[in-house]
């Protein structure tokens, strides 16, 4: 990319300007005009939308006309007090906040991103919405709004790329199938979405497992709708579930398999502990009737603290010590996004009541025989499983969510999309959703433009619109104390985690949306390998990832 | 450019972007004109590796055997061998490196059926069109094209292995009282679905979870079960390291000679026996087992001579012994497969070939091969016989008796089959 000398002055004191954050403070009150200031050739803004979403913009005076809208992701919408927010891994209480974000980690204090675009004479810009928990629908209109007054300050916006992380991903998803028009790009940082409600089941399979096995009286939803009562019950599901959690890590490596239970376990898990039946096999055969990762951030599958468990480890344990890990996240994610989700809809969101999970637990039960402790075993557990009531949700309430959460997946906007292979919370195969359905569209495109050929006898190919790009998990980075116990503490390994992403992967991930969008068609594929390759991701279009369980 | 040029290119165009289909390519990975390149993962350390280990190496003296005389079809064949530990999530890791990093032509003989599971679903072989030539499993499933379209099974089923046993029971000890240790997977799910199509139920079975067999207080179960219930013929339906755990524990639980033991194909390797214990291998006397290619020792056999004396000139250190002749084996048909495959050889070209010339190729097995354009079964069937004192499996009655089915409900009948003359210099 060229730029001027006068452009390279300005981009040196923006530079200076980002690194030294100066922000103006955000009003208070909605007004269509933000507040703005201008230091060292950069403007940023501060604003509150009609709805009363905080939102931030910053440009520098050599503004090029392009713009990144950032969505934020998941944010809790009730607060966290300090005793859930520890161990929840917040490191303290948790207001509610709508707070604004304008680019990738800035949340986290790296303004590198932010530095770097500026820099290069882009504008960015970022709401905090105007309430938290599952809100797509003020993303949407916040992000609209946004949009309009960005380009109301700076009249030479051209070209908008909207990206975001997570549940962000899907409000810029959102935002460019509901408003093409805005949108000239996207990208999509461990997306998340809801095709046929199968995040919601992901969340609720869980739920419900443990429900059925390691304490009755966790919810799965039914949530109040009076909202003290309503916060009151999911931060006391999830004091129960960090202590189901918290049990069954204590013992999980607990060759004596009735000891292994949780006191807190439903009568039909006491009685499979009776039957010799140790909680870790329940526990896997949980996560894989859900669908979660047998990887986890600090467990590989295949290491082992020592050379007389090389063998037994990996088979007995570390599958079920992946799904405690994931399911860290899982669960009280879930009982967040199921409670705002009920409140949305007016209703129960998640149903069960026709899921096999003997078929789903049957695809995977060899792989992990010694863990889930063969066949019987596996029979044994999903009987139990499947004498507990299954939950039954709301139809007038379901039908509201594809409204509130749903997305086409169709890619009408040059897309990049980039996941770890490994997400415990927003699983992969959500990715593989969007890979699947573009295949499905694309080669419809392609008929479609073949059929026209006929006609004009002009054949113009469709633009193919979707670079994914992964973190693949890696080999082996499992670490065990001095007494052999996992640390689950240790640094994440590749490819796993929740959106764990780097500046230098979120920016690779800009300059190849930029490059796309400035030559009106994707790189080649050589040079998205390469820039892949340089930020630690992977472009292998023939890498697929097993799809939802809950897709069938 | 014409309007047929036009639909041509879009036509071609439709096929490869975005590229998510199998499609196969002239220049794929692995092969040169002069060279290809395969692939093993298997259990080379660990519980399983004693007997197992020997496979790859066994694979590795007949290509470089082939290699000598010139190659398939002029190229030479280079085997690059990676460690499992008989670790279902260590083998896909594994066969992503021999894939990715290794860029292997493709997979040989991999072994175990959860591990083979695991692999072929998590590195997509199908999807991306590798072959998985012979696996060394006996799960009926990977005969099933559908399912497993690149993947080709080298035993007969453990179904069928169910069968067979059932009629040898049924034949021989009517009316005694039968006992089943069998591991409580997909394994173990086929040779029960074998057992209940023969009509064959047991007074007492006893499942175990796959890896159970290491911890010493599974063999001791087994064998408190067993006293209980004083069996006259005990069938063991697991891996080799299952049986030394039962004849261990039945050593220590003083439990010796008190029944007629009766070891799957899988599970009497007496390698695999005395690597743990050589003091169990004359346990094994006595014993009735079954297997589907010539004994190790028959030197009359023209392939096991030809075997003998390869590996005898590759490895002289180690026993010549099932394993080795399940290795040779192995690369012998995969050799025959792409030379049957012709020299213009791409993936797809090998799995047609296999799938329309298999049951014809050249082999060693006493067996016909099942292979077709429906079906990707290997072997079809078993001769029985008796365990001497040092581990040895030989025909009962001085000669071998084939008895043939299939994994549904056909009958078990004796085999009329008759093994081709074996190709010149083996080759």
């Amino acid at each position: 990319m060229k730029i001027s000398l006068k452009s390279r002055i300005v981009s040196v004191f923006a530079v200076t300007a980002i690194a030294g954050t100066v922000m103006v403070g955000a009003p208070t009150v909605a007004s269509a005009t933000p507040q703005c200031a201008t230091a060292n050739f950069v403007t940023s803004c501060a604003g509150v939308g009609a709805d009363g979403a905080p939102y931030t913009f910053i440009a520098p005076a050599n503004f090029n006309g392009t713009v990144f809208v950032y969505s934020h992701g998941l944010r809790p919408a009730i607060a966290i007090p300090a005793t859930l927010g520890v161990p929840l891994g917040f490191g303290g209480a948790v207001p509610v906040s709508n707070a604004a974000e304008p680019a990738p980690r800035a949340a986290e204090g790296d303004m590198s991103v932010i530095t770097k675009l500026v820099g290069q004479g882009y504008g960015v810009a970022g709401s905090g919405f105007s309430r938290q928990g599952v809100n797509a629908t003020e993303a949407l209109a916040a992000n609209k709004e946004l949009i309009a007054t960005f380009k109301t300050k700076f009249p030479t916006t051209k070209t908008v790329i909207a990206w975001g992380q997570s549940l962000g991903a899907l409000h810029a998803q959102m935002l460019a199938e509901k408003n093409p028009e805005l949108v000239d790009g996207v990208i999509l940082g461990c997306p998340a979405a809801n095709p046929q409600n199968a995040l919601m089941a992901f969340f609720g399979d869980s739920l419900y497992g443990f429900k059925a096995l390691f304490d009755p009286t966790i919810k799965v939803g039914g949530y109040s709708t009076d909202p003290v009562i309503r916060q009151q019950e999911q931060l006391l599901n999830i004091q129960k579930i960090l202590v189901v959690l918290g049990k069954l890590g204590a013992e999980i490596a607990n060759p004596v398999a009735a000891s292994t239970w949780p006191d807190t376990a439903s009568p039909a898990g006491k009685a499979l502990a009776a039957a010799g039946i140790p909680a870790r096999s329940a526990l896997l055969t949980v996560g894989l009737m859900a669908g979660a990762g047998t990887r986890s951030e600090n467990v590989d599958g295949t290491s082992a603290p020592s050379a007389a468990t090389a063998e037994t480890y990996p088979l007995a344990i570390a599958p079920a010590l992946a799904v405690l890990q994931n399911m860290g996240k899982i669960l009280n994610y879930g009982t967040f996004l199921i409670a705002d989700g009920e409140l949305l809809a007016g209703g129960k969101v998640y149903d069960n009541t026709a899921t096999d999970y003997a078929a789903r637990v049957a695809a995977d039960a060899d792989l992990f025989g010694f863990a889930l402790s063969g066949n019987t075993a596996v029979a044994a557990i999903l009987g139990a499983i499947n004498a507990t009531p299954r939950e039954k949700a709301d139809p007038a309430a379901l039908a509201k969510v594809p409204a509130l959460i749903g997305l086409s997946g169709k890619i009408a906007k040059p897309t990049i999309v980039f996941q770890a292979e490994n997400d415990p919370f927003v699983p992969a195969a959500i990715v593989q959703w969007y890979n699947d359905s573009y295949v499905e569209q694309y080669a419809a495109e392609k008929m479609k433009a073949m059929e026209e050929a006929k006609k004009n006898r002009n054949y113009v190919a469709p633009k193919n619109n979707l670079i994914t790009l992964w973190a693949k998990t890696g080999a082996k980075y499992s670490t065990f104390t001095a007494t052999g116990a996992p640390n689950l503490s240790a640094k994440a390994g590749p490819g796993t985690g929740h959106c764990l992403w780097t500046s230098a992967q979120w920016l690779a991930a800009a300059d190849l949306m930029l490059a796309t969008l400035k030559d009106d068609k994707r790189p080649l594929g050589g040079k998205i390998a390469t820039a892949a390759r340089k930020v630690g991701l992977s472009y292998d279009n023939k890498f697929q990832v097993p799809a939802f369980k809950a897709l069938g | 450019m014409t309007a047929s040029a036009v639909l041509a290119v879009a036509a071609l165009t439709v096929t490869t972007v975005p590229a998510q289909a199998f499609n196969p390519r002239s220049n794929e990975p692995g092969i040169t004109a002069t060279t290809i390149k395969l692939g093993i993962t298997s259990p080379l350390t660990g519980i399983a590796a004693p007997g197992y280990n020997k496979i790859p190496g066994a694979m590795k003296a007949y290509f470089d055997y082939v290699n000598a005389n010139g190659g398939v079809n002029g190229r030479k064949i280079t085997l690059v061998s990676k460690d499992d530990q008989y670790i279902p999530t260590t083998a896909v890791a594994k066969a992503n490196e021999l894939i990715l990093r290794d860029k292997v032509f493709a997979l040989v003989g991999t072994l175990g059926t959860a591990s083979t599971k695991a692999l072929t679903s998590s590195t997509q072989l199908s999807r991306r069109g590798i072959p998985s030539l012979f696996v060394n499993t006996g799960w009926s499933g990977f005969a099933d094209k559908k399912a497993y379209p690149t993947t080709f099974a080298i035993l007969p089923s453990y179904q069928m292995e169910a069968k067979i046993i059932a009629k040898f029971v049924k034949d021989k000890y009517a009316g005694k009282k039968i006992a089943l240790i069998y591991q409580d997977d997909d394994f173990g799910r086929d040779a029960l679905a074998g057992f209940k199509t023969a009509g064959l139920a047991f007074d007492l079975a006893i499942p175990y979870a796959s890896g159970a067999q290491a911890l010493p207080a599974t063999g001791a179960g087994w064998i408190t079960r067993l006293k209980a219930a004083a069996p006259d013929v005990t069938v063991m339906f697991g891996v080799s390291s299952a049986t030394t755990a039962l004849l261990g524990a039945a050593a220590q639980g003083g439990w010796v000679g008190k029944t007629q033991f009766i070891l799957g194909s899988v599970g009497g390797d007496a390698t695999t026996i005395a690597n743990t214990s050589r003091a169990l291998v004359p346990l094994l006397t006595g014993a009735k087992g079954l297997s589907f290619a010539p004994a190790p020792t028959d030197s009359s056999d023209e392939y096991i001579k030809l075997f003998q004396t390869i590996y005898a000139a590759a490895q002289p250190s180690q026993t010549f012994d099932n394993n080795v002749v399940a290795g040779m084996s192995n690369a012998f048909l995969a050799v025959q497969a792409i030379k049957a495959a012709g020299p213009k050889l791409t993936r797809k070209g090998l799995i047609n070939a296999i799938e329309t010339k298999g049951a014809t190729l050249a082999n060693p097995f006493l067996t016909p091969l099942g292979y077709s354009t429906t079906s990707h079964v290997g072997a079809t069937g078993y001769w029985f016989g008796t365990y001497n004192s040092a581990g040895a499996l030989t025909p009962d009655g001085g000669k071998y008796t084939v008895y043939t089915t299939d994994s549904g409900t056909g009958p078990v009948v004796e085999s009329t089959y008759k093994r081709p003359a074996m190709p010149a210099k083996g080759l």
